[in-house]
């Protein structure tokens, strides 16, 4: 090579891929038949053998630990802590309600929000935020340049396996066309109540997240559940707001005259659906819809019974101190038996 | 470590800082860099597909973030050499070897600073780093193959630097 002859040229990129490791064998063959011939070679080829080494010494210098290794790792998790906080990722989705949000922390979800035709995170109320930071799940890959397809190399000892706990953004969206389809009655999600509007709110979604499937209750009866009775304005508010309707079943809790009232703002028809994807019959009023109760399953406060509509005395008494159940399974699935007087079990209502 | 975004904090921080090191003239620097670096991965690395090749990925991030904190720098300052610490002397080498060696060391720290940006990626990605060279190409915006070429451009340079300055002597082939 020193030498310019042609030969040495043309092999000299293959001599010092064998020199450095990065020949396979049949090219390193090739290599050494020259060299054997070629002095001038040889020498280049022993002298890229040194650099490889010292190349070699080099990279194992850097693996010894550095003393600042400790302080810039600190710093790093301190600034990641920080960013943990703030992330959400979402994706907006089309489902039979129109478009939806879900957004989710490290701890759990959210929100999940109607955006209507919306498409975009400016149609959701998380646009104008200035405390969170909008992830877009599955979109940061390629603003990045860095998308890459699996080339199989990944190495398991990385620990970077993800996708495992359930939560993903995609299963999630999963799960909730699944919810309003009918086919599954449970979202088991992990939820993250960061905009719950203060400590009021954050008891009223907790008591409104354990009203069972298939049940209907009043705003009044939330109220006296976080034990401030005479809240139940305050409980609407503040469902109003709810940031994660659906899994936080709002849609359950009703007025204490039986109408739909609201949600979501003016969204009622959305509340008749998600009751309806749940059994609960309603009927259409002049500006509302209201639950029919006298084609439900009545529980007075905190029995342990439930009874038919016409139990004595109940049809008279106000929704502020009933929950309402579409079907006797719902009923027995939280835990009730049939009412001795009524018998429930004997005289089921008409479907 | 529950946390699949921490076990991959602790598996290659020390890999992407060190590469950082190298690249960049300041130890600052690359801290700050290696925490972007982990910044943006934590945003992005969900929509990761699964069996990615997560080390290349932050490979890659790290040599994007620098080549435009290159780009930004490089009209304020030069780039300067980066200082190594001498290696500890190896048993068995002759003094003379020894020397030869140290000298080869000091030869590749200082061509390999000098390099242009991407030929310096490529050596460093792929003689530290030991990456593969599609994951180097997707790293550099290049081909599999340029990234090969760009790290025997680096190779020949260092060669041709020892053949200037070394003195001469009888190499045997360990």
């Amino acid at each position: 090579m020193t030498s310019a002859h042609a030969t040495c040229r043309a092999i000299e990129p293959t001599l010092v891929a064998a020199a450095t490791g990065d020949a396979d064998r049949e090219a390193s063959r090739r290599v050494d038949k020259h060299i054997a011939r070629c002095a001038a070679c040889r020498a280049d080829f022993a002298r890229y053998r040194m650099i490889e080494r010292a190349v070699g010494e080099i990279r194992d210098d850097d693996w010894q630990a550095h003393d600042d290794d400790r302080e810039a790792r600190a710093q790093l998790e301190s600034r990641l802590a920080d960013l943990r906080r703030r992330v959400l990722v979402y994706r907006i989705f089309p489902s039979p309600l129109g478009n939806i949000l879900i957004a989710r922390s490290d701890h759990g979800v959210v929100l999940v929000e109607y955006l209507g035709r919306g498409a975009t995170l400016e149609a959701s109320r998380l646009g104008r935020r200035q405390d969170v930071d909008m992830v877009e799940h599955g979109a940061e890959r390629s603003a990045d340049g860095t998308e890459r397809s699996a080339d199989g190399t990944e190495r398991s000892a990385d620990g970077a396996e993800r996708s495992a706990d359930g939560t993903e953004i995609a299963a999630l969206h999963r799960e909730l066309l699944d919810y309003l389809a009918g086919r599954r009655m449970r979202l088991g999600w992990p939820l993250d109540f960061r905009l719950a509007r203060g400590d009021f709110d954050r008891r009223v979604l907790e008591a409104t997240a354990a009203i069972p499937y298939g049940a209907v209750t009043s705003y009044a009866r939330v109220a006296s559940a976080i034990g401030q009775p005479t809240a139940s304005r305050a409980v609407a508010q503040a469902l109003r707001w709810n940031p994660i309707p659906v899994v936080v079943p709002c849609h359950r809790v009703v007025g204490s005259s039986g109408a739909l009232v609201g949600y979501a703002g003016d969204k009622t028809d959305l509340k008749q659906r998600l009751l309806a994807i749940e059994g609960v019959r309603t009927r259409r009023t002049a500006h509302d819809y209201a639950i029919a109760r006298d084609a439900m399953y009545a529980r007075l406060e905190d029995e342990r019974e439930y009874c038919v509509p016409s139990c004595p005395g109940l049809s008279s008494t106000s929704l502020a101190r009933l929950t309402l159940y579409g079907t006797r399974e719902t009923a027995e699935a939280s835990g009730l038996t049939p009412c001795s007087t009524c018998r429930p079990d004997l005289h089921p209502l008409a479907v | 470590m529950e946390d699949p975004f921490d076990a991959l904090v602790a598996a290659h921080h020390p890999e992407i800082r060190r590469y950082l090191l190298r690249l960049t003239a300041r130890a600052s620097e690359a801290d700050d860099l290696a925490q972007e670096t982990f910044l943006r991965a934590y945003r992005a690395y969900r929509s990761l597909p699964s069996g990615a090749n997560t080390r290349a990925w932050l490979f890659a991030i790290a040599t994007n973030l620098f080549r435009n904190h290159f780009r930004s720098e490089r009209r304020r300052a030069r780039m300067q050499a980066v200082v190594h610490v001498a290696a500890p002397a190896r048993h068995g080498e002759s003094a003379e070897n020894e020397i030869a060696f140290q000298e080869t060391r000091a030869v590749i720290d200082g061509v390999v600073a000098g390099l242009p940006v991407k030929q310096r990626m490529a050596f460093v990605l792929r003689k530290i780093h030991d990456l593969e060279y599609d994951a180097i190409g997707q790293s550099l915006h290049c081909s599999a193959d340029s990234a090969r070429a760009h790290v025997f451009q680096a190779l020949r340079k260092i060669r041709r630097t020892l053949d200037l300055t070394a003195t001469p002597r009888t190499e045997t082939v360990p």
